[in-house]
């Protein structure tokens, strides 16, 4: 799509008096030369011929935006500001509500999880290595984890993140997860009114050479 | 002063007790002084694939009671000088072994030889506990199968925090010898890559050792395949055993498969 926006100066008017009309405009010609002409109402063949004959463009009948006055204007922004203040608070208070709720007992942890390793934590856990095939992890809390799993997840917090992880076993809030939706890099799993919901977060990566 | 080298794999049949003498073999044959252990109490097998089964008089356990002296226990292999095994008893359980005796044994092995090599039982109970907690480093051998490395994986774990160089603060070396490698299919897709095996365990890679039918006849026999030069298994091993005693050897890639280069080669022409 191809388009342009103009700011153009509108003449409207009302023809009552044709010859009256066709004065004015003659005497105000350099005027109103640039100008969109605007006729309301009653729009007489005449008036068509004479407006050609002068090069002047019209149109007829139709509705125009309106503008408005100043004081409008002051109020609409001052109602504007107001919105974005309300919106920053409530984007301020759940940021806040999120942080306290992950920096609430926090644990993060850069280790391999081998084969019959039990890790067991009160609140969230931040694992940035992988979880081996016979490994267990249980949280009260939220879950991230950065690496492939092959062992199990035991979580019960608000929401986990993980990688594809196709053999791993993954409860979640006392239901089973099944892995092959988790599909994507990095995958959202979140409780909401009883319902698990999986959302993408970073997608598969594209293999340019297939 | 020597260094106490574990055998480990957690799953059994992977070939442990075959590498252990492999190992010592060659690292005798690199004329270093070797002591092979063999830490499987009660189900002693390292000496029939050493072929001195018919030498063994005293064991571990009768040294480590005091009934023998350790230089009556130590038996010299027939192939070559350097090469020293100490035999496990087979009429005990793994539960005669204690930590204070262990220590003292493997102390005393350490002054008289470079390499001390343990050969572990598998599993992971206190037999196994024993062989890894006064090791310095610890030789994995896996079978690239998925059963193999989660027991290996399992094994990995209790050696870090059951061994008394980790308690004491230090770091266990860790090396991985991926054995039975079947080239063809590791490119069918049916046996595990060693890329993906190093993926899981995070472990450095020592050697990889090829599956080969001779293995079986050279351990019936008592003559460890390193010896016939014409094995690849047994090259395997004499590269590995270079690596260990400090030489640098490049990894041979033995996941391609010759027949399947030339049927690459073929399909090129056709």
């Amino acid at each position: 799509m191809k388009s342009k926006q103009y700011s153009v100066k509108i003449y409207e008017v009302n023809i009552t008096d044709e010859v009256e009309f066709m004065e004015f405009f003659d005497n105000n010609y350099t005027l109103f030369k640039d100008h969109l002409i605007v006729i309301k109402g009653n729009f007489p063949s005449t008036i068509k011929t004479y407006l050609e004959k002068k090069k002047l463009s019209y149109l007829h009948n139709v509705s125009l935006p309106k503008g408005r006055n100043r004081k409008a204007l002051e109020e609409e922004l001052k109602a504007e500001h107001r919105e974005i203040a309300v919106s920053a608070q409530m984007a301020q208070n759940e940021v806040e509500r999120l942080s306290s709720r992950l920096h609430n007992n926090l644990t993060v942890l850069d280790e391999m999880i081998r084969s019959g390793r039990e890790i067991d934590i009160q609140g969230d856990l931040l694992l940035l290595n992988r979880v081996n095939s016979g490994a267990t992890i249980k949280t009260t809390g939220n879950l991230i984890i950065t690496k492939v799993v092959e062992g199990s997840i035991r979580c019960l917090g608000n929401f986990m993140m993980l990688t594809a992880s196709p053999k791993a076993n993954i409860v979640f809030n006392g239901v089973e997860v099944d892995n092959n939706l988790l599909e994507n890099r990095l995958n959202r799993v979140e409780l909401k009114n009883n319902e698990i919901i999986i959302t993408p977060v970073l997608k598969k990566e594209i293999n340019w050479a297939l | 002063m020597g260094i106490v080298i574990a055998v480990i794999s957690g799953k059994g049949g992977v070939g442990k007790t075959t590498a252990t003498a492999n190992l010592g073999l060659g690292i005798a044959l690199n004329d270093k002084k070797c002591v092979v252990v063999d830490f499987d109490i009660g189900q002693r097998n390292l000496d029939m694939i050493l072929g001195l089964e018919n030498r063994v008089v005293y064991d571990i356990v009768q040294v480590m009671d005091g009934e023998a002296n350790l230089k009556q226990a130590l038996i010299k292999s027939k192939v070559n000088d350097n090469l020293h095994f100490l035999a496990a008893s087979q009429t005990k359980d793994k539960s005669v072994l204690e930590s204070t005796k262990v220590e003292k044994l493997i102390a005393e092995l350490k002054e008289s030889f470079d390499f001390v090599i343990l050969d572990a039982p598998a599993g992971i109970e206190s037999g196994y506990e024993h062989t890894i907690e006064f090791a310095d480093a610890a030789i994995i051998i896996v079978n690239p199968e998925v059963s193999s490395i989660r027991d290996a994986d399992r094994a990995i774990g209790i050696l870090d925090s059951k061994s008394a160089k980790v308690k004491a603060g230090e770091d266990v070396a860790k090396y991985l010898i991926i054995n039975r490698i079947v080239a063809d299919m590791v490119e069918s897709g049916e046996m595990l890559k060693s890329d993906d095996i190093l993926e899981i365990l995070n472990i450095k890679l020592l050697g990889k050792v090829p599956e080969d039918k001779g293995v079986i006849d050279a351990s019936n026999q008592g003559k460890p395949v390193i010896l016939d030069k014409k094995s690849i298994a047994g090259q395997a091993y004499k590269r590995i055993t270079g690596r260990l005693c400090g030489e640098k050897v490049d990894m041979k890639d033995i996941e391609v498969s010759d027949a399947g280069l030339f049927k690459r080669l073929t399909g090129m022409f056709r």
